[in-house]
């Protein structure tokens, strides 16, 4: 558990943030669509692996039991394609309310996140958190983001490495792991006041 | 005109040159008038070209002597490898054709062409073209293809030992079975360096079923040539570092050699190492600026033209150079060459030594630089091998299907296939004899449905069924980004590099610049240049003043010795140490390298041992890195590097470790955070040859491996789109790593033909069970003998300091980071 500003949050190895106080589950960066766009243009990525965020995303939901689902940003890699069907069709499943804060990559027409039935913001406050997509200062705020899909090297005697995705959180941002298989990692450097947290198949560890 | 004439015409020719042709020459010319096919095996320099052009141009004297007047379309092929070599052919095809039959028209259709000439050569073919495969790829790939080679009679490939055991060699197998079809009285012929296995070599050209191989012939240009190995050796072993790669430190004895010598040519192995060899010879010598100069691929064309003609006309006294200067171009004032570090091939080194002295019947003199002392055991057995003639073979590949989905979309998107005769076309090559019907309906279904049953929600789109069968690329978006792909070859994206005020000087690999921060100072090209920024597909540069800079890193290819190389190596390493008094057996005579190595053998003794014939050597000692075990069974790298991650994996059943590998043709070594207990090796067998293909496979390291294979299968068979080095495309959103795939692969379709060839690579191609195998069986019955030694041995060092590395852990993920968390807080 972490404590920002008195707000308690649980990192999750799946890469999502539950925000206990208020029972929000922030997700960053789902890329939805990503790979029916690939085989749209031609490159066959195998079809099956659409279905795993949605899985990763049930397991989650089960896990904490969200009153409210807010994505960071970048839930939809592309246009419009056929998994944003299968995608309406989720949302219309969760009993949870569901928010989008516009990604860089959400370019699909609003009419679509309209029809499924999504709030879409350009950014959101609460209390004394400001949630956007890529990170941002504001004063006098805490900004929870993703955007970076930050990742951080770890090495060891006997030149081991090791490269996993993580929470990164710096004086006043918190920016969340990529949540979406079949994405990359930035790699980042932290400063001694800022913190890791690396996720492994199964846990969080702080490792700065 | 009939023969007797047409041949008076030839040898009139030859004599006005001054020259005689050679018996090859004559017999090449003889078998291609009968209607043979076939594999000719001569060097560089030899008068190949006009072993195959005059008898093809005969053939047109006489079919318009017969007719009249000559067909439309391309009536010769001739295929290279490097397209910096077309001009050079279509210079010497132009010498005899304008003299013997001046109406033929002759071209270059390469990467470099441009689009006004191609579009000029679409309308009216030359008669005789001079093209790359990926060119020859790319005219398969246009509309009306079949009428441009209707009347083809001959295809020429050009240093066919280059494009066999690369990908680019299916490539090649693939188009000589079109065209096999598209023309009736096709021959074809290939021109091969000295491997190994050239009988294989005409097998795999011709295809192994094949009518073209039935009337075949195998010619051999015995021309003697003579080619002596001098090693530079250092005169104090003191001061010879025990490790290193650039072999600076015998600069002087360098320019000594220079001196002596017309011409120069110093071949080094990496494009770094020759920037650097560049950078020092003129800082030491000054007197040298304006006669020495650089070539390797990186470096603008026209800088690399103007070397080659300096070459020619005698203006430099020495180039320092990398395999780019390996091939063709015939350079006849070379006197003397040098290779910088082990070759890691003979027959490389062979034709590397064969740049010099081409006047037939001279001496070619190569001398041997070692960058470090160990290598002159390698310069020693290098000797032995260019005696011996112990050339490497060149494998060639088998059942590439990413070369045959790309070949596919080829013909997709011209004018369509119909499978069944495509089918029974590619099965008729060496690389796909044996691929299933239902392998073949694999890959039909791949590039038409995405690998998939059809699914309602899928929208995968590339290749469309016609109503009548037909398989058709009919989206144009889809078929400019196959033509952009076409090739095999793959390589990190490329950024060219300017100055911010205009002018190219060279190409440079993504990986090296996204290194370096503005200000930073690094040499390219000779120069000192200041990195300013990117600019889409360029690096702004400007000139820098400043002494000290960052040597670009390409990433090569690393050779491994041949099996009957390292015999050699391990050999003199027992001759070694027949030497030292304890020695059992006979002592046997050194050659000068090994007796240079005296005091280096001695600090070895001092530490450790050097292994007799019965003997496998581990050492096991600490340092600041860690815990090291060195293994040295002298097998070469590709049985290392599997050995290796072989004894990593079964160690790690045994207990939980993390182990980082590095190995090189002498040896391989186990790194580790906690000690490796080597008698546990022991006393478990872990060196045991049974059940070697199953631990391999499970070993991580194979993974990894077949990881980094899957990169160029995943861009050759169209599933990561690279872009154009060039031009700039909007292709961003299609870009993602073919490392991700891999993994979407591992996950979720594991059977994918795709996924599992770049595990049969990496067994085939990289392992080498079969060597393997042996070299087990040879340590099985040595006898093991472990030193504990206080610090580095000098047989150790080399393979200690490399950098690349591979890595295996048995243990739980989250404690190993417990532990490096706690070891830096």
């Amino acid at each position: 558990m972490i404590t920002i500003k008195d707000q308690h949050f649980t990192p999750d190895a799946s890469g999502v943030l539950f925000w206990e106080n208020k029972e929000i589950l922030l997700v960053a960066d789902v890329h939805f669509g990503k790979i029916a766009h690939f085989r749209k243009y031609g490159s066959a990525v195998p079809s099956s692996a659409i279905t795993v965020n949605f899985k990763k995303l049930d397991e989650a939901i089960k896990k904490y039991n969200p009153r409210k689902l807010i994505f960071l940003g970048d839930l939809f890699h592309s246009d419009y394609n056929q998994e944003f069907k299968l995608f309406e069709h989720w949302v219309k499943q969760q009993n949870c309310s569901i928010l989008l804060i516009k990604g860089n990559h959400d370019i699909v027409h609003p009419s679509f996140f309209k029809k499924a039935n999504l709030e879409v913001l350009p950014h959101l406050i609460i209390g004394d958190f400001y949630l956007s997509h890529k990170p941002e200062h504001k004063p006098n705020f805490f900004t929870l983001c993703g955007h970076l899909h930050p990742g951080y090297a770890l090495r060891g005697l006997g030149r081991q490495k090791l490269r996993l995705p993580c929470f990164y959180q710096t004086e006043n941002q918190m920016i969340l792991p990529a949540f979406g298989t079949f994405t990359g990692l930035y790699l980042v450097k932290s400063m001694p006041n800022e913190s890791v947290y690396v996720c492994t198949q199964n846990e969080v560890i702080k490792v700065q | 005109m009939n023969k007797k004439e047409s041949l008076a015409i030839v040898q009139d020719w030859f004599t006005k040159q001054n020259w005689k042709p050679f018996k090859f020459q004559k017999d090449t010319w003889k078998a291609y008038e009968q209607g043979k096919n076939g594999l000719l095996n001569a060097p560089t320099g030899s008068g190949k070209t006009y072993a195959l052009w005059v008898p093809i141009v005969l053939e047109l004297l006489h079919n318009k002597a017969k007719e009249g007047k000559l067909k439309k379309g391309v009536k010769a092929l001739w295929v290279t490898p490097l397209r910096a070599l077309s001009s050079e052919i279509e210079q010497a095809t132009l010498r005899f054709i304008q003299e013997v039959f001046p109406e033929i028209t002759v071209g270059i259709r390469t990467g470099d062409t441009p689009q006004k000439v191609r579009a000029a050569q679409k309308r009216k073919m030359p008669d005789l073209l001079i093209t790359t495969p990926e060119s020859l790829q790319l005219l398969l790939a246009s509309k009306k293809y079949n009428q441009i080679f209707a009347s083809l009679n001959a295809v020429v490939v050009d240093e066919w030992h280059e494009l066999l055991g690369s990908k680019r060699g299916v490539q090649m197998e693939l188009a000589l079975s079109r065209l096999k079809t598209l023309s009736s009285s096709l021959k074809i012929w290939g021109i091969s360096a000295t491997i190994g296995n050239l009988e294989q070599a005409r097998e795999v050209l011709l295809g192994p079923q094949s009518n073209q191989l039935k009337n075949a012939v195998l010619i051999k240009a015995r021309l003697k040539k003579k080619i002596k190995v001098q090693s530079i050796i250092p005169k104090s072993m003191e001061k010879f570092p025990w490790r290193g790669h650039l072999g600076l430190h015998l600069l002087d004895e360098v320019v000594g050699i220079i001196r002596h010598s017309k011409t120069t040519l110093i071949f080094t192995n990496t494009r770094s190492q020759c920037e650097l060899w560049f950078q020092k010879l003129l800082e030491r010598y000054p007197e040298f600026a304006g006669e020495l100069a650089m070539h390797h691929g990186s470096i603008s064309k026209e800088t690399r033209l103007w070397v080659e003609q300096a070459i020619r006309q005698e203006t430099l006294k020495a180039v320092v150079c990398t395999s780019s200067l390996d091939l063709g171009v015939d350079f006849a004032p070379v006197e003397t060459i040098i290779q910088i570090g082990g070759p890691k091939g003979v027959a490389r080194f062979l034709q590397r030594a064969g740049r010099s002295g081409h006047q037939p019947r001279e001496t070619s003199i190569i001398h041997f630089l070692p960058t470090h002392g160990i290598e002159l055991i390698e310069a020693s057995a290098l000797k032995k091998a260019v005696k011996n003639q112990a050339v490497e073979n060149r494998n060639p590949y088998f059942l590439s299907y990413d070369v045959l989905i790309q070949y596919l979309i080829t013909l997709a998107v011209s004018d369509g296939f119909y499978p069944e005769s495509i089918f029974n076309e590619i099965k008729q090559t060496f690389c796909y004899q044996s691929i299933s019907e239902k392998e073949w309906q694999w890959c039909l279904n791949f590039i038409s449905y995405g690998g998939e049953s059809l699914k309602t929600y899928d929208e995968y789109r590339k290749v469309e069924i016609l109503e009548d069968g037909l398989f058709k690329v009919n989206d144009r978006g889809v078929a400019m980004r196959h033509r952009l792909q076409i090739g095999t070859i793959v390589s990190d994206a490329v950024l060219a590099v300017k100055y911010v005020k205009g002018g190219f000087i060279g190409n440079i690999e993504e990986f090296f610049v996204s290194k370096l921060t503005p200000g930073d100072v690094f040499t390219f090209a000779g120069r000192n240049l200041e990195f300013v920024r990117i600019k889409g597909m360029n690096v702004h540069v400007r000139k820098s003043k400043k002494k000290t800079a960052k040597v670009p890193s390409w990433a090569g290819g690393r050779m491994s010795f041949s099996s009957q190389m390292s015999e050699l190596l391990r050999e003199e390493m027992y001759a070694a140490s027949s030497t030292f008094p304890d020695s059992d057996g006979p002592r046997q005579k050194l050659t000068l390298e090994l007796k240079a190595l005296k005091p280096i053998f001695k600090r070895q003794v001092q530490e450790s041992i050097i292994p007799r014939p019965h003997q496998f050597l581990i050492e096991t000692f600490k340092t600041r890195e860690g815990y090291h075990a060195v293994f040295y069974p002298f097998e070469g790298r590709f049985v290392h590097e599997p050995l290796a991650s072989l004894i990593a994996y079964r160690l790690s059943l045994l207990t939980p470790i993390s182990l980082s590998i590095a190995f090189n043709d002498y040896g391989f070594e186990l790194l580790s955070d906690q000690e490796i207990d080597v008698q546990q090796i022991l006393d478990n067998e872990l060196f045991t040859s049974e059940f070697l293909m199953d631990d391999l496979y499970k070993s991580l390291n194979a993974t990894e491996m077949a990881r980094r294979k899957f990169r160029d299968i995943a861009v050759i068979a169209g599933l990561v789109f690279t872009g154009y080095p060039s031009q700039l495309i909007k292709t961003k959103h299609l870009q993602s790593s073919a490392q991700l795939l891999f993994d979407v692969f591992r996950d979720y379709e594991a059977e994918n033909l795709l996924f599992l060839q770049a595990f049969t690579e990496t067994f085939e191609h990289q392992l080498q069970e079969e060597r393997l195998r042996l070299a087990l069986r040879r340590i099985e019955q040595q006898q093991i003998v472990w030193k504990k030694c206080e610090k580095p041995t000098p047989f150790s060092f080399p393979i200690i300091t490399d950098r690349l590395r591979e890595k295996l852990s048995s243990e739980k993920l989250e404690d190993r980071i417990k532990r490096m968390v706690k070891a830096f807080t």
